[in-house]
């Protein structure tokens, strides 16, 4: 018996444009422009919405991003939304979700003054960022003065998972190009089936440490809980939600969170190569005492569930460093083999030691891409956004505003660069 | 209370005790921080951030612990290590004092979150 059994029919979406009706014809994305505005300006936080859309190969760039969101819609099981925090609570990851592939909500918004994140829809920027291939809705959030950082925050988290919702709905009565399905039963059932293979874990480290700084699980600040074991398909129906809009290059966006490809890719090898047995979510804290706990709590976890060995993923860059290596010494010394997935801080030149803490033991390390990688950034001919938010990137630095007016920046300013769950462009190779 | 914070940002000294002042940029912060956990300060709060922006930020606290008998070296390898790579971030940058205010802001907002992670057993 499943535990959970996830149909995510996929709608091919080929372009999308602003209009009077909600609606995908013949792969065409139509989203009703004034009925959008009024529904997210039902909270009351919010003072002015600008929609506009930006299409693959466009001289378009978008800044500062604050999160990307994939609109989908709960066709069957379940509810529709993201439960804990746009609908009632509800279990993720059963029944039938469908999916407007191809398609992005993407938030734009300054929440504090040095906020960067660009995606850039043409050209040099558009090969690092994954979401230079989707059809982006933008959705510029201007909220009403005087509110907190925290609360201006959250207005322009959940104005993002709301259009994202009311956009989905365009695709409820649509036929899906293709059905993809994930199914895992219970440990037992599955280590049963598959006695000889090696039983993995995936334990995916998420920012949890403040303003900015935040995930969320069922609406569940991940700050607040210990580590927590989640069923793959919950992740890739909703559950997490992404409140970190700070670290542009290595963030987890929801939408990423929606598309886990370390969950991809460990389904594609359940049952041939491997047993994957689930998800530890694990939280990075600030104190030291607070990385001890998950750490440990991590690795007791791993080994309740009879762990061979426990594929690590990081957010963020810095202190997370020493999460992820107290995470891999110890599952190491316990007897569990582990694969760390990464970015680097490596300089300009890619030479210098790529983390803020080393450790012998771990040995199996894959990179995302090194986030100090200088790029050039031609200027557009239209900014989604806010255009001083460009001056963000070229104050960093002496010589970064060249004469042509394009931009040199470090691959640390675009969305989803360096992704440490490999959701983005760039590919490690042997040499 | 138990534990000191060491910082450059004036919005924390206005709203926190148990403080020592650095005069000085966020590297000054880090090599103050250094200096006392060779005196055998314990850390408690990491002192690199969890994302590059608040990496280039120009302010910087740090949660320092009891003062033991010797030195703690979990403490002094993990203060060593963060000087080094903030060294290796900053090599090439300006400091950002067009966002001075956001900054002070942040590292507030931050450092409270760490305060409120366990502050009992401090």
């Amino acid at each position: 018996m499943n535990v959970l059994k996830l149909e995510i029919g996929r709608i091919h979406i080929k372009d999308i444009q602003l209009g009077s009706e909600t609606s995908v014809k013949d792969g065409v994305l139509c989203v009703d422009k004034e009925g959008l505005i009024a529904f997210l300006k039902q909270d009351e936080r919010i003072k002015d919405i600008k929609l506009d859309v930006a299409k693959p190969g466009e001289k378009v760039r978008i800044i500062p991003v604050k999160d990307v969101i994939e609109p989908r819609v709960k066709v069957q099981g379940g509810i529709n939304g993201f439960p804990g925090i746009t609908a009632k609570q509800a279990q993720c990851g059963d029944g039938r979700t469908h999916v407007l592939y191809g398609a992005a909500i993407v938030t734009v918004g300054d929440i504090v003054g040095f906020q960067e994140g660009v995606i850039d829809m043409w050209g040099e920027g558009a090969r690092w960022t994954p979401f230079s291939k989707t059809y982006n809705l933008t959705v510029d959030i201007r909220v009403a003065e005087g509110l907190q950082p925290h609360i201006h925050e959250e207005t322009v988290r959940v104005a993002g998972l709301r259009a994202a919702e009311f956009v989905g709905l365009a695709g409820k009565d649509i036929t899906p190009d293709e059905v993809l399905t994930f199914e895992l039963g219970s440990i037992f059932a599955e280590t049963a089936q598959y006695p000889k293979l090696p039983r993995v874990v995936y334990a995916q480290m998420n920012i949890t440490q403040g303003l900015l700084h935040d995930t969320y699980i069922y609406g569940v600040n991940q700050a607040n809980i210990l580590p927590t074991l989640l069923h793959p398909n919950e992740e890739l129906d909703g559950a997490v939600v992404s409140g970190n809009c700070v670290a542009a290059c290595d963030k987890i966006t929801t939408y990423q969170h929606q598309n886990n490809s370390v969950i991809y890719d460990l389904y594609a090898q359940h049952g041939k190569e491997i047993n994957f047995l689930g998800v530890i979510m694990v939280p990075e804290h600030t104190t030291l005492a607070g990385k001890v706990r998950a750490s440990d709590y991590t690795v007791k976890l791993a080994t309740m569930l009879g762990a061979d060995a426990v594929i690590v993923s990081e957010e963020g860059y810095g202190n997370p460093d020493s999460d992820l290596l107290m995470i891999c010494k110890k599952c190491e010394k316990s007897g569990i083999k582990t694969v760390l997935i990464t970015d680097e801080c490596a300089g300009r030149d890619g030479m210098s030691q790529p983390l803020a803490d080393t450790a012998a033991e771990a040995v199996a390390v894959i990179s995302g891409g090194n986030v100090s990688h200088v790029v050039t950034l031609p200027p557009a001919d239209k900014v989604i956004g806010n255009k001083a938010a460009i001056s963000v990137l070229a104050g960093g630095w002496e010589g970064s505003l060249l004469e042509d007016g394009s931009l040199m920046c470090e691959l640390n300013a675009v969305i989803g660069a360096t992704s440490e769950i490999g959701f983005h462009n760039v590919t490690c190779r042997l040499y | 209370m138990n534990y000191l914070i060491v910082t450059n940002n004036p919005a924390v000294t206005a709203s926190k005790a148990n403080m020592v002042f650095v005069e000085g940029s966020a590297a000054e912060t880090l090599i103050t921080v250094r200096d006392l956990v060779h005196e055998g300060y314990e850390l408690i709060s990491h002192p690199l951030a969890a994302s590059l922006r608040m990496l280039f930020s120009p302010f910087r606290s740090v949660i320092l612990g009891k003062k033991l008998a010797k030195v703690d070296d979990v403490s002094a390898v993990i203060i060593e290590d963060s000087i080094s790579k903030h060294q290796r971030h900053m090599e090439f940058r300006k400091p950002d004092s067009a966002h001075d205010e956001d900054y002070k802001m942040m590292d507030l907002i931050l450092l409270k979150a760490a305060l409120d992670e366990s502050p009992n057993l401090w």
